[in-house]
């Protein structure tokens, strides 16, 4: 009883898309797909919706293959944002709606219920080309999901929007998961990964190259993490001259060190009691997940993230 | 191939949502008016000949210094002027019948331009025979002048005739008999028959003509509009290609039907309103403007329409899923435009050698028969098994065309970026769905 990605191939030309990708995910999870441009995201939806074939390997949702179930078993959110630009809010999604076999009359009021949700009550008669892309953006997240769909497929869809648009979506994502949908989306933002997702996937070149729950991905590094913040005196540089611990990150708030695995992680608390510093924070933690991303993928494309040049980013 | 079964209702509502959008775009709402209103406007042409020809009037005064002229000769000159059109309403020439009037004052009314021409008919003193003077500046040897001086010669005539002792009416020729040469052809067409009929089919073929290319390319555009737009994907996962593909064909064919009827019903109310509008500016009505159409041609004008629409348009929808922008439909479909265009071109030559061997031929070829089957059937020389062979290859020309379209069509919406080559559409048929 699960989404079931099998062994999945698919070449375009030279580029190995997929490369091997097999993936389970469970009914009701919230999942992410991680990974830089290119590394096969939306090929792996676009073949779990059945729009383009696998050259070998095979999905299945709850035990049928995806080639077999229903086609309103999906809700996609695209990458490539489209709706009809001429064609009037409410128009077109209902129109997305009956294609899926809605009741005309339920599509529209579902629709007006979603638009009050959004706050955005006032442009069901607009065209959609006179929307800001962020709305425009919400209304794809209403057609993606007004036939009730049990898996949701959603491609970049916090990329341009703004915090209360992201925050909204967010409040969606989890009505959603209440309600026993499952989510898969994919992204480039990290902390949404963490806020959101159980389960994560990192793709590399067409390669999973890390999956499972958020909590094992973080573990998997086998890297020990320890952050630290002292009273009074934010000079502790006597942290990296500890045996087996190196500074990883300084800052007004806390310092972070990494621990070698030989290493009880207590022997930097202990350290720091020995010096008797007044400790305000320390807490053993997991590897961020863009830490961890960095390690098995390196630099995080951050050309859809904002604007400064790259190779700047810290 | 299992979207067979459930082509409708997604594509009933395609279609739907595509003509909505067709019909309501502002290029359609201003096409179809400029249409309708030049379409109403040529069928007011006869009214405009009409009242060009009521102003150019050429009104004559007539002197007649000569004696002894038959009692009949001022009717014999008027009847003459005008010809068989002597009763309408709008006669081209105006008779002022002085007699043995004043010259002076006559020349006086040609000089203030009461007149056109002054004809002073007078009698040779040698011969007898009767001698004519046209006082006029209107052109020597324009048509004017030469049809009064056909008619000054038949006065002449008549007035020998009359000094012999008889008359024109005592010796003019029994009725004049017109006998076809193959009677089992029926009867002769009169000429304006013969023009309105090869008028009417060549503009039966430039209709189907332009529906092909004018409506096709909507089809063509609509898709590559689509991708463009990126909604494709949404579609894709909410219907199949061939449900698409099948619901822009209708959907645009739908709202060309009703741009073409719309026109269609400009002309026949413009037909029917040339009588009032005859009588409103030259104040009499004018006849018969449906001559011509025949109900048997109409009917296959309407079959090869709509089927010929059919198999084109899913080719353009096909071509149209190769491109990702608006701007490159042009150059793909222009292969396309070509054979369109040889089609045309064949039927309008074929017109004039309708019963050439290379015409039957291209006539059941169903990238052709669309025209040449029409041109046939228009020109009367087409068995009914014939016309229903050429139906039955285009029927299965549609068929071929729809599946390699859905083919190429679900293959090509999904390739973006550059043009894409035949042989990477012809592969990626191969594995689609």
């Amino acid at each position: 009883m699960s989404l079931v990605i099998d062994s999945v191939y698919k070449r375009f030309g030279d580029v190995q898309a997929l490369d091997d990708v097999s993936l389970e995910i469970k009914p009701g999870e919230v999942f992410g797909f991680l990974g830089a441009n290119g590394a096969g995201k939306t090929t792996a939806m676009r073949i779990v919706l059945d729009i383009l074939r696998p050259d070998s390997g095979t999905i299945s949702w709850n035990g049928r293959l995806n080639t077999e179930v229903p086609r309103d078993t999906w809700g996609y959110l695209p990458e490539e944002r489209g709706l009809y630009a001429k064609m009037k809010v409410l128009e077109q999604l209902v129109f997305f709606a009956k294609l899926h076999g809605v009741a005309p009359r339920k599509a529209e009021q579902d629709t007006r219920d979603w638009l009050e949700r959004f706050r955005i009550p006032e442009y069901a008669d607009k065209r959609a080309e006179e929307l800001s892309k962020g709305n425009q953006q919400k209304i794809q997240f209403i057609a993606a999901i007004l036939h009730d769909p049990q898996v949701l497929l959603m491609d970049e869809p916090f990329t341009g929007l703004d915090p209360v648009n992201a925050a909204l979506l967010k409040e969606a994502f989890q009505e959603m998961k209440e309600r026993g949908k499952t989510l898969l989306f994919s992204t480039h933002q990290m902390d949404t990964v963490e806020e959101l997702c159980e389960s994560i996937a990192i793709l590399d070149r067409g390669r999973v190259v890390v999956g499972g729950t958020v909590r094992d991905v973080r573990r998997s590094t086998g890297r020990q993490v320890v952050r630290l913040a002292v009273e009074g005196d934010s000079d502790i540089d006597w942290l990296g001259t500890l045996n087996g611990v190196s500074v990883t990150r300084r800052g007004q708030d806390y310092t972070e060190a990494e621990v070698a695995r030989s290493q009880d992680p207590a022997t930097v608390l202990q350290a720091a009691l020995a010096r008797g510093c007044t400790i305000r924070q320390f807490e053993i933690a997991d590897p961020s997940l863009e830490q961890i991303f960095i390690e098995h993928v390196g630099q995080i494309d951050t050309s859809e993230r904002t604007l400064a040049p790259r190779g700047t980013y810290p | 191939m299992n979207g067979w079964r459930t082509l409708f209702p997604n594509a009933w509502y395609i279609s739907a949502r595509e003509f909505r959008s067709r019909a309501r775009s502002r290029s359609f709402i201003i096409g179809t008016v400029i249409l309708a209103v030049i379409a109403f406007a040529a069928t007011q042409a006869p009214v405009l000949i009409d009242f060009a020809m009521s102003t150019s009037q050429t009104r004559i005064e007539v002197l007649v210094s000569a004696s002894g002229l038959p009692s009949d000769s001022q009717a014999l000159l008027a009847g003459k002027l005008n010809g068989q059109a002597s009763s309408a309403s709008q006669p081209a020439f105006v008779l002022s019948w002085l007699g043995s009037g004043d010259l002076k004052s006559a020349q006086q009314a040609l000089e203030q331009g009461k007149f056109d021409a002054l004809l002073i008919v007078d009698r040779d003193p040698a011969s007898q025979n009767l001698a004519f003077t046209l006082q006029t500046d209107l052109t020597s040897d324009g048509q004017v002048v030469g049809t009064i001086n056909q008619a000054a010669d038949w006065l002449a005539l008549d007035d020998g005739l009359a000094r012999a002792g008889t008359s024109i009416g005592a010796v003019q020729a029994t009725p004049f008999a017109v006998v076809p040469v193959n009677p089992s052809a029926g009867p002769a067409k009169n000429v304006s028959q013969e023009v309105s009929t090869s008028l009417l089919s060549t503009g039966l073929i430039v209709l189907i003509f332009m529906a092909i290319v004018t409506y096709g390319m909507w089809v063509a555009m609509s898709v590559a509009e689509e991708k463009g737009s990126r909604v494709m994907e949404l579609m894709l996962n909410a219907t199949t290609p061939l449900q698409m593909l099948a619901g822009k064909v209708i959907g645009n064919g739908a709202a060309g039907l009703t741009q073409y009827g719309i026109v269609l019903a400009a002309v026949v109310g413009g037909l029917l309103a040339q009588g009032p509008i005859h009588q409103m500016v030259l104040g009499s009505g004018s006849g018969a403007p449906f001559g011509g159409l025949d109900p048997v041609v109409l009917a296959a004008f309407a079959v090869l329409f709509v089927l010929g629409f059919l198999f084109y348009s899913l080719l353009y929808a096909a071509l149209g899923s190769l491109v990702s922008r608006q701007e490159d439909v042009q150059s793909a479909t222009s292969p396309l435009m070509m054979l369109i265009f040889v089609g045309y071109f064949m039927s309008i030559f074929g017109l004039q050698a309708i019963d050439a061997t290379w015409v039957k031929v291209a006539s059941f070829v169903p990238f052709f028969s669309p025209y040449l089957m029409l041109a046939r059937v228009s020109a009367g020389h087409v068995a009914l098994w014939e016309f229903a062979l050429a139906v039955a290859f285009l029927l299965a020309g549609i068929a071929v065309a729809l599946v390699a379209a859905a083919r190429i069509y679900s293959a090509g919406v999904l390739l973006y970026g550059q043009r894409v080559g035949l042989r990477q559409v012809l592969k990626a048929a191969r594995v689609s769905r």
